[in-house]
């Protein structure tokens, strides 16, 4: 039986980017919030200080930052015509665990989303139309965020500078600015922090780029360049190219992360309580069904409480956001048969992997000297940067030489035709490890009516409840597009005097073991009708005005770049208008 | 490794302004480092005037423990390099070593790096500091500070404080006197190589964290240890 606490106002399940985002906001304005985090509270020091973050064994194969799957896992199947199974080793996709969340191992890879995401469907109808738009892909469902770019601009500038992004602006008011990227949204001023050193590996792909007419940029990056002190007067330091930056937590202070930006001012505030390891296992309703009146959870001892709370904030890892809707009751779950419903429909994905380009032996990458952001990159091929009337396609990619730390254990590089093991193998790697440039294609993944998150029917978490099932594989879309980059890729790895190039690009079927992209997005998907959203421009539920579900769950399909910065952005756009409508007169802040 | 890609991504981690001596120096690669040359240098100094290193840091690169001259044998010849240039240049500025680096050519500061980077001096008997002074800068060493934000001084010299070659010193068996000025030196703007990392991070110490750490590092080693980073 479950003891009942004493009621706050708000009550965030996870502690997070958004968690944590939330919670400082609603705390400075007065309220009583309660952070609640399934993992253990962490800081960087002492728990993130070396020799013991180095451990590539312990992190970066046995995932110790990742949700702990022996509790609670998610299933897996390409298609609704297969019986799903447990992903128990994380590889794909790496959803954190932990105070501070993904926000803690994330590689602190800083894009805005461009200003054609927000009105996807508009864009294309308008540039390209329907006829080709049905060519692309019957099953594609793409649409518009309700929200715009202009709208989300100064919350994307109050993120950056919260976490101290270090790059060069491309666009600042419509002006190109030479040196950035020519196809980035318009910024109303530059970067906090200048762009990080570039690496030899990017000095290489930027020559290669610019030579074929390409236009390189330093990669945004939130592992800072230079010391800095936040807008809450936080310190910090300059990131040293480690090498240890995703799948690990900064050792430096020099990675932007709750441990870093947020959480030092936040638990000071005598409004915030932070409990860890508790975890949710559902958002309670009353008997209208319409407002929740807490949540349920379980502490590390097994005790079940009910907090009560005048508002609930979704916080958790995108995946995680669905499954607690799930679980709640709390929209209609999307059927995949008819197309109705919402909750879980237009999970999208990433399409990720480029080739390696093999260089002469007298060039010498020394990658191991990284970041987690220390890209040379273009963004020729990014979104609708490109004409895509011939194409057969929509979306894009990023293109890049971005290579985060060439650690031993996860970095040996041959070409084709090497055994996978044996003399033979040591010998290509011996040669071949600091001779090696790996180019990284990253780009969008168009939701498609077949591709869904539900509960499965068979298999249960620790506390005895389903897991989340997930349905996916690319859509047909998906391919042609990854494959056409590949192709112009591959000419920039050779400009780059690669040898040999091995060609990237996605293919069929979608496979949950190796590591792809950690931006799982949509299901709970954001918009401006309740036929195909679950909540509203603020990110509130439409069925149950006082949940919202924070994060890139919203996210209706999947933009080109890692989406960190655009979940704050959309974050801080909802909090504005939590504190000044909501809070003041709450229900529905949009009337369907 | 006849091209110049290590010295400059190394330049790059290391935080600091490429100078062009560094540059022309790597450019310009194309004798290898002499050490036997080195130890003459040390001994006699050189024609253009430099005085020989010996007469400070000993022949053998232990200085003498006070701590005016730090102990430089075994430290990495990239790194004794560098600094030297640094000297050089004034982006390290000292009234001593600055005439002393400008009177030495290219080679000569490549050949008595390679020189005393290749020693293994035993460290010195000193008395011993205080334990609670050792105590503390072992937490801020090993662990740092989250509330000051200091990160562990370990994480980039190295487990116990023996450097990480080659652009990193090791900190172990260093003299304490010397440790605690240089950090001063940062924080007050006279050395400004790495003005990102030991600048940032020496302004974030109060002078007690300083003597701590200095404590520390050098009562690491036991007396009559040898100190070598490689």
């Amino acid at each position: 039986m479950a003891e009942t606490l004493k009621a706050v106002d708000a009550v965030t399940i996870g502690v997070g980017l958004t968690g944590s985002l939330a919670a400082l906001e609603l705390a400075q304005a007065g309220l009583k919030v309660v952070g609640l985090e399934r993992g253990a509270a962490r800081f960087t020091v002492p728990d993130f200080q070396s020799p013991t973050i180095h451990d590539e064994l312990r992190f970066s194969i046995r995932k110790a930052m990742m949700q702990d799957n022996t509790k609670v896992a998610v299933t897996f199947r390409n298609s609704s015509d297969q019986t799903a199974l447990p992903i128990r080793r994380w590889e794909s996709f790496l959803p954190g665990q932990g105070l501070g969340g993904s926000f803690v191992h994330w590689n602190g890879q800083s894009f805005r989303a461009q200003v054609a995401d927000f009105i996807y469907r508009t864009h294309h109808l308008e540039r390209y139309g329907q006829k080709f738009l049905d060519s692309c892909g019957e099953d594609l469902t793409i649409q518009d965020w309700g929200v715009t770019y202009d709208e989300l601009e100064p919350h994307f500038d109050r993120m950056e500078y919260l976490i101290g992004v270090s790059g060069k602006a491309g666009n600042i008011n419509g002006q190109i600015q030479p040196g950035g990227n020519p196809f980035e949204a318009p910024r109303k001023r530059e970067y906090p922090n200048p762009p990080m050193k570039e690496t030899y590996f990017g000095a290489i792909f930027r020559k290669a780029a610019a030579g074929l007419g390409y236009h390189p940029y330093p990669q945004p990056s939130s592992n800072l360049s230079r010391p800095y002190t936040n807008p809450l007067g936080l310190k910090m330091q300059a990131c040293v190219f480690c090498g240890f930056c995703e799948r690990y937590a900064c050792e430096h202070f020099a990675k932007g992360s709750p441990q870093t930006t947020i959480l030092p001012v936040l638990l000071k505030n005598p409004n915030y309580e932070l409990r860890t390891n508790c975890e949710v296992v559902r958002i309670n309703l009353d008997s209208t069904g319409k407002k929740a009146t807490g949540v349920t959870y379980f502490d590390a001892a097994g005790r079940e409480f009910f907090q009560p709370a005048d508002i609930v904030f979704i916080t958790a890892f995108p995946l995680n956001n669905v499954r607690t809707l799930l679980l709640s009751g709390i929209g209609e779950p999307y059927d995949p048969k008819t197309g109705k419903g919402v909750v879980g429909r237009n999970y999208t994905y990433q399409t990720t992997g480029g080739p390696a380009v093999f260089l002469d032996e007298n060039i010498n990458v020394n990658a191991f000297m990284s970041s987690g952001a220390p890209g040379t990159m273009i963004d020729d091929f990014g979104g609708d940067n490109f004409d895509h009337s011939n194409l057969g396609f929509i979306g894009g990619q990023y293109v890049g030489s971005i290579m985060t730390g060439a650690r031993p254990i996860e970095f040996h590089p041959t070409p084709p035709g090497t055994p996978k093991w044996g003399l033979e193998w040591k010998k290509a790697v011996a040669r071949h490890y600091n001779h090696t440039i790996l180019v990284q294609q990253h780009g969008t993944s168009q939701p498609s009516r077949l591709n869904y998150l539900d509960l499965d029917p068979t298999y249960k978490d620790a506390w005895g409840l389903p897991l989340l099932r997930m349905t996916f594989d690319f859509p047909e879309n998906d391919i042609r597009m990854s494959q056409y980059i590949a192709d112009k890729v591959v000419e920039i790895g050779r400009a780059m005097g690669g040898k040999v190039v091995v060609r990237g690009g996605t293919k069929r079927p979608y496979s949950t073991t190796f590591y792809q992209s950690t931006h799982n997005a949509g299901g709970a998907v954001m918009g401006d009708d309740p036929k195909t959203s679950v909540v509203n421009r603020y990110q509130q539920c439409w069925d149950v005005p006082n949940v919202f579900s924070l994060g890139a769950s919203s996210f209706p399909q999947n933009i080109t770049y890692n989406y960190s910065v655009t979940i704050g952005a959309i974050t801080m756009f909802a909090l504005d208008a939590i504190k000044n409508k909501y809070l003041k007169s709450p229900g529905p802040l949009v009337h369907a | 490794m006849m091209n110049s890609t290590p010295w400059l991504i190394a330049a790059i981690v290391a935080g600091s302004s490429l100078s062009a001596a560094v540059l022309a120096q790597s450019a310009s690669d194309a004798r290898p480092p002499d050490p036997k040359r080195g130890a003459t240098i040390a001994a006699q100094g050189t024609p253009s005037g430099a005085p020989g290193c010996a007469q400070c840091h000993a022949f053998n690169g232990a200085s003498d423990g006070s701590g005016a001259f730090p102990r430089i044998a075994g430290q990495s010849a990239h790194y004794l390099a560098k600094e030297l240039h640094d000297f050089g240049s004034g982006v390290r500025n000292n009234a001593v070593m600055s005439p002393i680096a400008r009177a030495m050519t290219p080679d000569d500061i490549a050949d008595v790096a390679a020189y005393y980077a290749s020693l293994h001096a035993p460290v010195l008997p000193l008395p011993p500091p205080e334990p609670a002074l050792v105590k503390k800068g072992e937490q801020l060493a090993r662990f740092g500070n989250d509330e000051k934000r200091i990160q562990a001084c370990n994480n980039c010299h190295g487990a116990g404080g023996t450097g990480e070659p080659p652009t990193i010193p090791y900190l172990a068996g260093q003299y304490s006197n010397y440790i605690a000025t240089e950090l001063k030196m940062w924080q007050r703007g006279y050395r400004k190589n790495s003005p990102n990392q030991m600048a940032a991070v020496s302004k974030l110490l109060s002078d007690d964290d300083i003597a701590a750490v200095a404590a520390y590092y050098q009562q690491i080693l036991g007396s009559g240890e040898l100190a070598n980073s490689q």
